[in-house]
């Protein structure tokens, strides 16, 4: 994220950015929430579950309004990305097939885990055993295969 | 075809019943509780702490606990004044209902429940199907003068055909013209004008609480409402007001007395009932109409077609709204939103393209006009105003707000005769296709309205002067526009013609050019042949020879 200067240094945000300025505000005020909530009682490994939810969430949001909506510039859609309200990394693994749905990057990191494969929440539905209730490990995720 | 309820009776549902009582449904459709063993019944639902009827402490508390029930809802309100009213009644003995008699102290369905309007039911002859105040209905046989709360079966279809006609008037595809819902009613005593009835009934449709026993077969064989006709006096103990008297739930109406208690009714008929929302939907709309209705209510409660859909979902707004349930699923919901929003989204585009470009820095002076003074210095000013919308405007650079602040307070110092002759010179360089007499003061150019020497001028003195000078202008050039429109083009013919010119001119030189070759082509030949001719008679010596030569000399 590039340094944010001074507001009478700033450029102006590219034509478009008021409409989705306050669900943007929306978001980034969960984000600041989720940050402060104390994490004592929870177990150590959900404690960003609900950072990695809003995170997204909210380039969900964006991916949505650029690429399905087609309701952003391309100006204003680099411009978030480079700000950061958007995760670029993600957004690209939704373009592949077979992620359009992908919850995390980490999900799909198969270093440094047990199995050396991808979270559970990659595992289609059809193929887990009935009535299997799964929340993944790194982000809460209950399924995000593309098949779902 | 399944016609379900969304309509949740109890609203107290959530915490498990003590021991010894047992839910019950009674054929109003209200839920009761019965006490097998102290032979009690309530429609309050009992709590586990205390046994049998509970206090009116514990009741509001109970009521506390359910802050959502609406009760300007018919339906809701009912249940809910029958929470608190029933357990006055659990003193009166009276028969079981029929063969279902088997709890014996029965609750008395809903005293203040009583038919409100009717419907003739489509190709049924005879048959009514009456609505009560509250939202209930039942059907009635005018032959056999007899009720029934639950539908028979052969009614069902004309009915189904009455709902059908009745949400699409709602969702207001088939409008039909509104009438004066309070004289309506009376008009029904006319037990001849069918067709006009069932058309009020449509029309006159209220809220409805689709109880699961409302196509129940239930004969209205109850004893209450009769006693009030009959002028007997009833063998219960009363506890309510006797106004409530001949109100009492399902009764076997004669048609005059529906008649009647439906002119006392138009009375004090309120718009209110019956603009309320149906709790139900039945799965007779079109896929299209569904769609296009939900739409519509993402139109009516200005959604932002911006925001997530989640966004939509947290707040709930939607949720109340009769039209959140013609689509039953999630998914299809959120399909159809999708789908509203990037047409939404289109349009604003394209209305945003029309519209002409705003100088943003029109509304910075007007607001500078307003609040500068003076005494403040930029960065307090700054400060002092920085919520304010034009402070806040991305468009306009905060260096170019603070240049223009400066300039602005230098310049209300200046000497009013100076303002005014700027003013003045500023209102002279604005062409007179843009500013005549027939501007309005407060429509001027924006090429004026985002000048600083335009606000540096105190608004009662500037507008009047404004005034003044846009009458003495001249009226708006006849093609003002269109001559700055022709412009491009006139230049575009002029330089055509010029080319025209020059390629005809060209032209010219060419032809004379060819005319004078032929000329002198024809020259030469005449020059070869005059040659040629001399050249012959030179040939032609005769044999005189040169004494004919001079004789011919001689002669000449």
């Amino acid at each position: 994220m590039p340094a944010i200067r001074a507001a009478s240094k700033r450029k102006p945000p590219p034509e478009g950015f008021s409409d989705i300025e306050e669900d943007l505000l929306i978001f980034s005020n969960k984000m600041k929430d989720a940050q402060n909530t104390p994490t004592d009682n929870i177990p150590k490994h959900q404690a960003q579950w609900p950072i990695f939810q809003i995170s997204h969430q909210r380039s969900r949001y964006i991916y949505e309004l650029y690429y399905e909506k087609e309701a952003i510039s391309k100006q204003l859609y680099e411009w978030l990305l480079k700000n950061g309200y958007a995760d670029a990394l993600l957004i690209a693994k939704w373009k592949k097939q077979g992620y359009e749905k992908l919850c995390c990057l980490r999900c799909v990191q198969t270093k440094e885990t047990n199995f050396n494969s991808t979270c559970v929440c990659r595992v289609p539905k059809a193929q887990l055993k009935e009535n299997q209730d799964i929340q993944c490990v790194s982000c809460g995720c209950r399924g995000c295969a593309s098949s779902d | 075809m399944s016609l379900k309820s969304t309509y949740k009776p109890s609203p107290g549902a959530l915490a498990p019943l003590p021991l010894g009582w047992t839910e019950h449904r009674a054929p109003t459709g209200h839920t009761y509780y019965y006490n097998a063993e102290t032979k009690e019944s309530t429609y309050k639902r009992p709590v586990a702490t205390s046994m049998g009827p509970v206090g009116p402490s514990m009741s509001f508390l109970q009521h506390q606990s359910v802050p959502a029930v609406n009760l300007s809802d018919p339906a809701a309100a009912n249940a809910f004044m029958a929470q608190y009213t029933q357990p006055q009644h659990q003193s009166g003995h009276r028969g079981g209902f029929g063969g279902r008699g088997g709890f014996q102290p029965r609750p008395r369905p809903q005293p203040v429940d009583k038919p409100r309007s009717k419907v003739a039911i489509p190709g049924q002859e005879g048959w009514f199907l009456v609505y009560t105040k509250y939202g209930r209905r039942f059907a009635f046989n005018a032959a056999k003068n007899a009720s029934y709360w639950r539908i028979p079966e052969k009614l069902k279809p004309g009915i189904l055909e009455l709902d059908q006609a009745r949400i699409r008037q709602k969702a207001g595809i088939d409008p039909t013209p509104e009438k004066d819902t309070t004289v309506e009613p009376k008009k029904e005593t006319e037990s001849s004008a069918v067709d006009q009835k069932r058309e009020e009934g449509e029309e006159e449709e209220g809220a409805h609480d689709y109880d699961s026993s409302e196509y129940e077969e239930v004969e209205v064989t109850d004893s209450e409402g009769e006693p009030d006709e009959d002028g007997n006096p009833t063998k219960r103990q009363r506890t309510e007001d006797p106004n409530d008297q001949q109100n009492d739930g399902p009764v076997e109406f004669t048609e005059e007395d529906i008649a009647a208690q439906l002119a006392a009714m138009g009375a004090d008929y309120d718009e209110v009932e019956y603009n309320m929302s149906e709790e139900h939907e039945e799965p007779v709309l079109s896929d299209e109409d569904a769609r296009e209705l939900f739409k519509d209510l993402l139109n009516d409660y200005n959604i932002n077609p911006y925001s997530p859909w989640e966004k939509l979902i947290e707040e709930g707004r939607i949720f109340d709204d009769p039209r959140y349930t013609v689509l039953n699923t999630m998914r299809s919901r959120k399909e159809v939103w999708e789908e509203w929003s990037r047409q939404k989204i289109q349009e604003l585009k394209e209305r945003r393209a029309k519209e002409e470009k705003k100088d943003p820095r029109i509304p910075y002076l007007a607001f500078l006009q307003e609040k500068a003074t003076p005494k403040l210095y930029w960065p307090e000013f700054k400060r002092k105003y920085k919520k304010e919308d034009p402070m806040k405007d991305t468009k306009l650079l905060d260096k170019d707000r603070e240049k223009m602040y400066r300039e602005h307070i230098n310049r209300i110092k200046l000497p009013q005769a100076t303002l005014k002759a700027d003013l003045k010179k500023l209102l002279e360089s604005v062409p007179l296709g843009l500013l005549n007499n027939q501007t309005m003061v407060d429509h001027l150019p924006p090429q004026v309205l985002s000048d600083l020497r335009y606000i540096s001028l105190d608004r009662k003195i500037r507008d009047p002067f404004i005034e003044g000078y846009i009458q003495g202008l001249p009226p708006p050039p006849e093609d003002g526009e269109q001559q700055e429109i022709d412009e491009a083009t006139q230049k575009a013919r002029d330089d055509r013609r010029k080319r025209e010119k020059a390629m005809q001119d060209r032209e010219r030189a060419v032809a004379e050019e060819k005319r004078r070759q032929e000329k002198k082509l024809q020259f030469e030949r005449a020059r070869l042949r005059d040659e040629e001719r001399e050249l012959e008679r030179a040939m032609q010596v005769g044999k005189r020879g040169l004494q004919s030569q001079l004789v011919k000399e001689k002669g000449s």
